[in-house]
């Protein structure tokens, strides 16, 4: 198989899926267990929770683990609840993680503004800032959209924004190893992060709590997590993402140039070869490409790819396969027709030129 | 490959025959209806069957064609008091139709069903013929399809036993393979028919009559009932001397009203002709004459020798033992022994021993 899905999830990086083997054989002790081996599981949980503050210019303090990104996203969501101010305001293209979540919190009297975004999938920060009411208690806007790649101008946001003082959190989990992320200069409140989409294990992600006072437990149970998160830890998950993270920004460059590289290879040669095709948006993260290839179905498509054996990805599959028009790609303005013929292509950082060269092979026999 | 066991039968068998097989799951029904969306977990069946066979499963949403070409004809058959058969319209409309195309756009040559049914080419002439297994036999379904759609199509199973084709699966490690037989109209599934119906049908109430016009109760509308209906008329006791149970034997839809009999032996109940219109014949042309052919006036009755008279737009069917509650709007299916000639829909019903 020649894999370019990476933005739906990457493989395991070997050195990670070796330390978590390790980690499984000798570390199995409850991370709240007392004595010595219970106290070297937690300190190896410690640790990890220092790779991912290095890797987005955190405190150790501020790291929240959890079972990943959508995990993430609820527990923000859910503080809302909590709060007298239960007005949201998101993007028009978050992941269902934050738009389904507010369709479940509107029972509790939570109501939301969605901000608009233009062709290339960047959101509108007028109609952001027009949308702060007084009773405004979250904005959250992704880093990085999963279907576009479109980078959302965050930093400047928040920097309009500072005057309303309304907390903000970004749903990072497409970003890590593929852009610079730093809280700081960012200047964000909360951030969703999760382990599989920079080659660490699945059922692992974190959370950046900027300030833990008025933030409060999702899932209850035991003192983990210095009481916001209960459960025993997954100790291998989180030490796999630990070291996931630090590899992913120790490799960052290098990545974002392979990714670059070969993003602009299959395009200039799709550009040529099927220049009926439509590159849907270009300030993207590096090597994700959404390309629509207007008189095609892309579920046929996908089915010939997949009869070549490559794994590409389109549209939002629902639980039994079938496709639907993506709501993504309708907020940038495509019609259901283009809609449903267009493709992402993600590559990852082990793809080379020999593999896209292929696919863009692939794609001309059927195409052509 | 619709996550059941005989769509599953029928992908391994064409598997060990040696053809390139990919299974397609067909999405017709929307999600959106919660209480009957077993589509995931049937999709997820689909799905174990084929890593077990090694073959690749994709999806088709073939919601909008079943609700414009099957769904939409039911309900207007519905309103105005008539038994529709959608299982028919989608074999015709969608399974070898949208579905078929749809095969073709993704490479396929042919198609292949799970249905309890065969098909023989006898020189170019494509037949269509009942099941092996008597009590399975889906040919009735298929009276709709022509020359082209049997030529692209293979029935893997149709000369196998239903238990058989459990046995199979229950070898090759199906978790499907005692997976409950679905039942009733594909998108009603298991659910109380009158209550699906409510959805899409205000209550319209009239009265119910005895055929000699006495009122004796009230229906909720008459798309709710069906002829021959015994149960759910909800009509007391002491309208007669005899004391039992009441059947729908007529609607009159202008007066909106209900006719119930009593006793199943009514003669009122049986016909021994009707009309139909829109008659399929599978081979294209109307068998000969003289030739001796059944009917089947709905899909579990019994066959019946008639005799078929052409006229200028439908054909009039005499049975030679009268039938029960011949219900417009129906199928009536002919067969010549095992060859499935074709169908058409039941317009009117009479019985020349009353008239």
């Amino acid at each position: 198989m020649i894999y370019f899905d990476h933005s739906s999830t990457t493989p395991i990086h070997p050195e990670v899926s070796k330390r978590m083997y390790e980690i499984n054989q000798d570390h199995f002790a409850n991370p709240s267990s007392v004595y010595e081996s219970g106290r070297k599981a937690k300190s190896l949980i410690e640790h990890a929770r220092f790779q991912i503050a290095e890797a987005i210019g955190a405190k150790r303090s501020q790291i929240y683990f959890c079972s990943g990104g959508t995990e993430a996203n609820n527990q923000v969501l859910w503080t809302l609840i909590n709060q007298k101010n239960r007005h949201i305001i998101i993007s028009a293209i978050e992941h269902p993680a934050i738009s389904k979540v507010l369709e479940k919190l509107k029972v509790f009297g939570v109501e939301s503004s969605l901000v608009p975004v233009d062709k290339q999938g960047v959101l509108n920060t007028s109609i952001l800032l027009d949308s702060i009411r007084n009773d405004t208690g979250l904005i959250s806007i992704m880093l990085a959209n999963n279907e576009i790649g479109s980078i959302q101008p965050i930093q400047k946001i928040i920097k309009q924004i500072n005057k309303h003082n309304v907390p903000f959190h970004t749903d990072a989990v497409q970003s890590i190893g593929k852009m610079n992320v730093d809280v700081c200069e960012l200047g964000i409140d909360y951030m969703s992060l999760s382990a599989h989409k920079f080659y660490g294990p699945k059922g692992v992600g974190a959370l950046f709590v900027k300030n833990r006072d008025k933030f409060s437990s999702f899932i209850v149970g035991g003192n983990q997590e210095n009481g916001l998160r209960g459960g025993t830890e997954n100790i291998a998950g989180i030490v796999g993402m630990g070291l996931a993270a630090e590899l992913a920004i120790k490799n960052q460059e290098k990545c974002i140039a392979q990714l670059n590289l070969l993003e602009k290879h299959f395009l200039s040669n799709i550009r040529q070869s099927l220049p009926f095709a439509k590159h849907n948006t270009t300030n993207n993260l590096p090597g994700l490409i959404s390309i629509s290839f207007p008189g095609y179905k892309s579920d046929i498509l996908m089915a010939k790819l997949d009869r070549s054996n490559f794994a590409v990805s389109n549209g939002s599959a629902c639980n039994a396969g079938t496709i639907k028009p993506s709501k993504v790609l309708k907020a940038i303005g495509l019609d259901d027709e283009i809609n449903l013929s267009t493709l992402r292509i993600s590559f990852g950082k082990d793809n080379t030129i020999e593999e896209v060269d292929q696919l863009i092979k692939a794609l001309n026999d059927i195409l052509n | 490959m619709s996550g059941g066991v005989d769509s599953a039968i029928a992908a391994s068998i064409l598997v060990e025959q040696g053809y390139n097989v990919e299974a397609i799951f067909m999405k017709n029904w929307d999600e959106d209806d919660k209480e009957f969306c077993t589509a995931v977990e049937d999709y997820k069946d689909a799905l174990q069957v084929c890593d077990k066979l090694n073959i690749p499963l994709r999806s088709i949403d073939l919601i909008e064609e079943y609700w414009e070409k099957v769904f939409k004809i039911f309900l207007d058959e519905c309103k105005i008091g008539r038994t529709p058969n959608p299982d028919i319209l989608c074999n015709k409309e969608i399974k070898f139709k949208a579905f078929l195309d749809y095969a073709k756009e993704f490479g396929a040559d042919q198609i292949a069903t799970g249905h309890y049914s065969m098909i023989s080419n006898q020189n170019g002439n494509f037949q269509l013929k009942r099941g092996q297994d008597e009590n399975k036999d889906q040919s009735y379904f298929l009276c709709r399809l022509n020359q082209y759609q049997l030529s692209k199509s293979i029935f893997p199973i149709g000369a196998l036993d239903k238990n058989l084709v459990r046995e199979k699966a229950e070898k090759l490690g199906f978790m499907n393979h005692d997976k409950k037989d679905s039942t009733g109209i594909c998108f009603i599934g298991e659910r109380n028919f009158k209550n699906f119906l409510k959805k899409f049908f205000s209550i319209q109430p009239g009265e119910i009559i005895k055929n000699n016009g006495q009122v004796i109760g009230e229906h909720q509308g008459l798309m709710y009932y069906t002829y021959g209906q015994r149960q759910g008329l909800g009509i007391g006791g002491g309208y007669s001397d005899y004391e039992g149970p009441w059947y729908v034997s007529d609607k009159i839809i202008e007066e909106n009203k209900l006719v119930v009999v009593q006793g199943k032996n009514n003669s009122e109940l049986y016909h021994t002709h009707l009309t139909a219109s829109n008659i399929n014949w599978i081979a294209g042309v109307p068998p000969k004459k003289n030739k001796n052919i059944t009917a089947k006036i709905r899909y579990r009755s019994k066959d019946t020798s008639c005799k078929i008279n052409y006229r200028l737009n439908d054909i009039l069917v005499e049975f030679e033992n009268p039938q029960f509650a011949v219900a417009p709007g129906q199928s009536i299916v002919f067969y010549d022994q095992d060859i499935c000639l074709g169908g058409g829909f039941i317009e009117t019903r009479g019985n020349k021993n009353i008239l």
